[in-house]
């Protein structure tokens, strides 16, 4: 079997606030295979990003800190790497692409400018052959006319223009990890599937491993081969995404893919669609996790025990951290 | 559609040049152009009088007090001493503008570096910078400009190095806040994950988007240390002998009851100085700032 490109190993991250030290992620495993699409969903709030900027070496320090586990790209310990190694992984091994393509692209500084600074920044390159690698690489994020739109500021681009040059930002340096955290949430629906189907055509061609983190399951369904879903900082149910999709066992999983809607679905027999379902209740504040399992207080299927212990994530390839689907199994 | 939403349609499609869009932007700009205009005839006013103009103001040329239109050899009158007003500006403007931009020079240098590092690294640093910075801020600004010429010899350059420490906060702390905004934004995390590192992030990243309300301030600043310039000349702290706008004020003041003349043709010409500039640096900021552009 192949090893992991990138393993996170119970990783423990915490911020101080006001209300005292909260724990944003709370021992996570997470494995990337190389060239795979590993999907992480969630609603807002559940630590995904945090996941993510953990991975880079992100994470705002100080409030935050990293307070345990590992993460090993490659085979090599990153967790408290010096910040000249952290600088020489980022945008040439691990890259990433945000949310929001209208303000992660420097507003005062053309789209090729910004692609060939990335360029400079890891290869021993000159600014018109940097520039010219630009052009390339609009090119191959599709984006048309590329000569004429690498003299294009931010500001004069659609937003699915802006992603793509995010994503040509963000592959400039061949990495082998790119880390897309809700890359199509600003955007329509249409420029959405483009971008999806761009992505898939980069994974394809460069072989780079994708860290897909979302809270839309369509997405998921789209894209992903292995599914984590997070809630309140854990790890509720994690698999290939097929099994999640077809059988979801946490009632968390069950509650995302439920609010999926569907087109045409049962609308036939009355004429009317169903109302589109939801989970009751957020996700709870981090400061007022307290015993039990986080979800305890919006799952249809709680019981005593829930309110108590908090459930493991159980190891095998298909993995719930749930007493009342462990109940259901037995 | 208008003319002018057709040349702003244009330039998207045919991509950017950044300088000539800039200079595209400004020429459309009227306040703008008037105080460039203005400010160019400032400007060879003052050449004219530093280097091909030969007579020296110091020079009692007529009688006291002459009022301005008595005698074309001295169109704007003479002062107490029957110095000529004309001549006064022709040699007194070249000292007025370099302190202005030395001054605003040595404000931005300083103030820049220290509200840069502050707003961008926060922690103790901001702390011990901004306990520094509040520390100039708190001296009243006149009395120490005065120590610092008073611990020198009065000069045009001390001058410019007094007014520049006085005046260094405003922009620290202008700079610091843009920073503190800034450093929060999202492409500064897009560019920390392409691997930059601070110094690139601080000063290629940060600052070109810090500029505008920074270039507005420059040019403000200008203004200020000329008006400084003036209220030292004033006190009689500046070097006496180099004729500058301030200088002439300052000398004809106490008889500004008998003859007005001493001491308004200075005063417009520093008041007109000061205006040219700002709207300049109002016009580079829109010009400069794309966002604002084809407003």
């Amino acid at each position: 079997m192949t090893e992991p490109l990138l393993s996170i190993r119970d990783l423990k991250v915490e911020f101080s606030t006001r209300n005292g030290r909260v724990t944003a992620l709370d021992g996570i495993d997470l494995d990337l295979m190389p060239g795979e699409t590993l999907g992480i969903v969630g609603e807002s709030g559940c630590g995904k990003s945090i996941t993510a900027l953990a991975t880079m070496g992100l994470i705002p320090d100080p409030p935050g800190r990293i307070a345990g586990g590992r993460i090993l790209f490659d085979g090599e310990d990153i967790t408290h790497a010096d910040a000249r190694r952290l600088r020489s992984l980022r945008g040439a091994d691990i890259s990433m692409i945000f949310q929001e393509p209208m303000t992660s692209l420097n507003p005062v500084f053309t789209a090729g400018d910004q692609i060939a600074e990335a360029i400079m920044l890891h290869q021993q390159l000159g600014r018109a052959e940097a520039n010219r690698k630009a052009v390339e690489l609009l090119r191959t994020v599709g984006i048309p006319e590329p000569e004429r739109r690498a003299r294009s500021f931010p500001h004069e681009l659609s937003g699915g223009m802006r992603q793509r040059v995010m994503i040509a930002m963000a592959i400039s340096c061949r990495p082998r990890v790119l880390i897309a955290d809700e890359p199509t949430t600003a955007l329509d629906v249409t420029v959405q599937a483009q971008i999806f189907d761009l992505m898939r055509d980069i994974q394809k061609e460069f072989g780079v491993a994708i860290m897909l983190i979302t809270h839309d399951m369509g997405a998921i369904a789209e894209m992903a081969d292995r599914v984590a879903v997070m809630y309140a900082g854990r790890i509720v149910e994690k698999g290939s995404a097929d099994a999640i999709l077809d059988n979801p066992l946490h009632p968390y999983t069950r509650g995302l893919i439920d609010c999926i809607p569907v087109l045409g679905k049962a609308a036939g027999e009355q004429g009317r669609m169903p109302p589109l379902a939801e989970i009751p209740g957020v996700v709870p504040p981090l400061h007022l996790l307290g015993q039990g399992c986080a979800f305890a207080d919006r799952c249809p299927l709680a019981f005593d025990r829930c309110r108590i212990e908090t459930p493991i994530l159980d190891g095998r390839s298909h993995g719930v951290a749930c007493f009342a689907t462990e109940m259901e199994a037995v | 559609m208008s003319m002018a939403d057709a040349t702003a349609n244009s330039h998207a499609v045919e991509g950017a040049r950044p300088l000539r869009d800039a200079l595209i932007a400004y020429r459309r700009n009227k306040p703008a152009l008037l105080g460039m205009l203005l400010l160019s005839a400032i400007i060879a006013f003052v050449i004219y009088g530093t280097f091909f103009f030969k007579g020296d103001p110091y020079e009692i040329v007529w009688a006291p007090q002459t009022p301005p239109g008595t005698d074309a050899a001295v169109p704007l009158g003479t002062d107490y001493l029957g110095r000529d007003i004309m001549r006064g500006l022709l040699k007194g403007g070249g000292p007025t503008l370099a302190v202005g931009a030395a001054a605003a020079i040595i404000t931005l240098v300083i103030g820049i570096s220290l509200g840069g590092i502050a707003g961008f690294f926060g922690g103790w640093i901001d702390d011990l910078l901004m306990r520094v910075t509040e520390f100039f801020q708190v001296l009243p600004a006149l009395l120490f400009a005065m120590v610092v010429i008073t611990l020198f010899s009065p000069s045009t350059l001390t001058t410019a190095i007094a007014i520049g420490v006085v005046l260094w906060p405003q922009t620290a702390r202008l700079t610091r806040a843009e920073f503190l905004k800034i450093r929060e934004l999202e492409y500064v995390t897009a560019a920390r994950s392409i691997g930059a590192r601070n110094g690139r992030i601080m000063w290629k990243v940060i600052l070109p988007n810090a500029l505008p309300p920074l270039v507005v301030s420059a040019t403000l600043t200008v203004g200020v240390a000329i008006l400084f310039q003036a209220g030292l000349s004033f006190l009689g702290l500046d070097d006496p002998n180099t004729m500058s706008w301030g200088l002439m004020i300052g000398t004809n003041r106490q008889y500004i009851l008998d003859a007005w003349w001493p001491v308004t043709f200075p005063g417009i010409a520093i008041f007109l100085t000061v205006f040219a500039v700002s709207l300049v640096g109002d016009g580079l900021n829109d010009a400069f700032n794309p966002k604002l552009r084809g407003r």
